[in-house]
């Protein structure tokens, strides 16, 4: 009894993780499967020949390098404009005191939950007067609305967790603020501007619907609706295709897991729960 | 600085104090003038345009005062989304929260590779919604997918489900992917509140001879109620906002069987191409929201006091 308990265990938690995790398996499975295995009745759980044939031709063929690229400079410009502004903001939240700081600090977390759909409609037409629809500029500003006040309230819950004393100590050794910052405040803070610069490229990489309204040439459409419209325009649907280009865009999000994974769930606990 | 030397300085508010102020707001400044720009700015601009009827190719319109809000209050379309809303929101938040807290559970055994599978029960959560959507769009296949033949090979069903294309499995459906895909934040809040639960909770538990169904219960969940509160608030927030998981696996489908306020909003605008008529609706949508908002902003200013 005491040896069976922690096997069944196991058995359990696994059989569980595994299901859990059988779409995703399915989908590297899916991209390594030749055209003709894929619509065999019933499908063969492990591919019989394993193929990279639509790896090659995802990159050859189709615009993904394109979206792929276009990604990258969203995402990056996006979490390097909303770090920068949001760590000033957050040092400034936490360590000033100001008439209406604790208004600005919940308005941030109003915003912080705010629907997209409601900002889309005056966003898209101020696109259009400003002349930048169908850009990428007009996308990154798009992002902000969500990634600043993300970014923010993270920054602010990391920028707590430093002892003041530390600041005080630099203060009365002669140090400005911006010195004390820059020598004391910053290095502490590293690991959660790491953390909140992953979340935000995360949530850049991953958004949808501004790229679906805001941008409509290829030139400029980044992975989401490029890959999306891979599946609408195919005549029949080429899912191993898909499911190839599937993994190649999650592609960063596995190097951020297997090396990064501790700056996530340490952000996790920032933004989301500990508030 | 001339100014403080001519009037001496109060103890509350000295030199050093009020340029600090200066600095503070120096810093906070740039956020503010983007926040302006892309959010109050839209925010004002959206309630703005819901008194106007504007056609979206020509963006030209009229002034028709609360026609869009009469419209909203005594049409179908908003409470018919507003009940889909709600159901789907209800249905993907309760198996979240019950798979989230079980799985945690779980997880929080001394179990083989438990870092492996941490990672691989975290990962839909971080998954871009377009894969997570081709993905399962692939797996409910009538003809091929996997899930059809899965369930037919165990013996569940005898012909293959048509998933997407009709209700109820519609519903089903989006709320089944909504849940895989969200449940892991539930996960990680969970486990991160279950490591600091003291163990002589547990120890002093035991000694009264209470089992590990009754340690659950009167120990674990008790422990867990500030975290869940917090949790159900926020998720309940972002499901019933959802945008992306809805709309690219039914579109709103089967006719508007799936069709949630964001959807319904992002259909007036750029399906109907009814500008004012949508701001309108998204203006209604928020409303509803605000009460979880607040409740939700109340129950973090509490927690800072």
């Amino acid at each position: 009894m005491k040896l069976l308990r922690p096997i069944l265990l196991n058995l359990i938690t696994w059989s569980i993780v595994l299901l859990i995790s059988f779409p995703l398996l399915w989908m590297i499975v899916t991209s390594l499967k030749p055209q003709t295995e894929l619509f065999r009745i019933p499908p063969t759980w492990i591919p019989e020949t394993v193929t990279f044939e639509h790896y090659w031709r995802l990159l050859s063929e189709t615009p993904f390098l394109l979206y792929f690229r276009n990604s990258v400079v969203l995402a990056t410009s996006t979490t390097i404009f909303v770090v920068a502004l949001g760590t000033l903001g957050a040092y400034s939240l936490v360590r000033f005191t100001y008439r209406g700081r604790e208004t600005l600090a919940m308005l941030v977390l109003f915003t912080y939950l705010l629907p997209s759909v409601v900002l889309i409609i005056p966003l898209y037409l101020m696109m259009v007067s400003f002349g930048i629809s169908n850009t990428l500029v007009s996308l990154i500003l798009a992002h902000t609305t969500f990634a600043l006040p993300y970014a923010l309230w993270l920054l602010r819950s990391f920028m707590e967790g430093i002892p003041e004393d530390l600041e005080n100590a630099a203060l009365v050794d002669g140090a400005s603020r911006i010195g004390a910052f820059r020598d004391v405040i910053f290095p502490q803070l590293l690991p959660g501007i790491i953390s909140t610069a992953l979340f935000t490229f995360i949530l850049s990489w991953n958004e949808y619907l501004y790229a679906l309204v805001l941008v409509n040439s290829e030139s400029v459409a980044p992975l989401t609706t490029g890959v999306m419209s891979m599946l609408i325009s195919a005549f029949n649907i080429e899912w191993s295709l898909l499911m190839a280009a599937s993994v190649m865009m999650s592609l960063p999000l596995i190097v951020v897991f297997a090396f990064l994974q501790s700056y996530l769930t340490s952000g996790f606990g920032a933004g989301g729960v500990k508030g | 600085m001339t100014a403080i030397a001519t009037d001496p300085p109060r103890a509350s508010n000295s030199p050093l104090e009020r340029s600090y102020a200066r600095l503070g707001v120096l810093l906070i400044a740039p956020t503010i003038l983007v926040f302006s720009i892309v959010i109050v700015y839209p925010l004002l601009a959206a309630i703005y345009l819901s008194v106007f009827s504007i056609y979206t190719p020509t963006l030209e319109g009229d002034f028709v005062g609360a026609d869009n809000y009469v419209k909203l209050l005594t049409g179908k379309a908003f409470w018919n989304s507003l009940g889909v809303t709600l159901v789907w929101t209800v249905g993907t938040l309760s198996l979240q929260i019950v798979a989230g807290v079980g799985l945690a559970l779980l997880l929080h055994q001394n179990i083989w590779f438990r870092a492996l599978a941490r990672s691989l029960v975290l990962f839909p959560y971080f998954l871009s919604t377009v894969v997570a959507v081709l993905v399962w769009k692939w797996l409910f296949n009538d003809l091929y997918g996997a899930l059809n033949h899965g369930l037919m090979q165990l013996g569940i069903i005898d012909m293959p489900l048509d998933w997407l294309g009709s209700m109820p499995n519609a519903m089903i459906g989006v709320i089944l992917v909504g849940a895989w895909k969200y449940f892991p934040f539930v996960v990680i809040a969970v486990l991160a509140r279950l490591q600091t639960i003291p163990e002589n909770l547990y120890e002093a538990a035991r000694i009264d001879g209470a089992g590990p169904i009754a340690r659950f219960w009167d120990v674990t969940l008790p422990q867990l109620r500030s975290v869940l509160t917090v949790i159900i608030l926020l998720r309940a927030i972002w499901d019933f906002k959802e945008f992306d998981l809805l709309y690219l696996l039914t579109g709103g489908g089967p006719v508007t069987s799936t069709q949630t306020l964001s959807l319904l909003v992002y259909q007036e605008a750029f399906g109907l191409n009814r500008m004012g008529q949508a701001a309108a609706y998204s203006v209604g949508m928020m409303l509803v929201m605000l009460v979880f908002m607040i409740l939700y902003i109340r129950q973090t200013k509490e927690k800072r006091a």
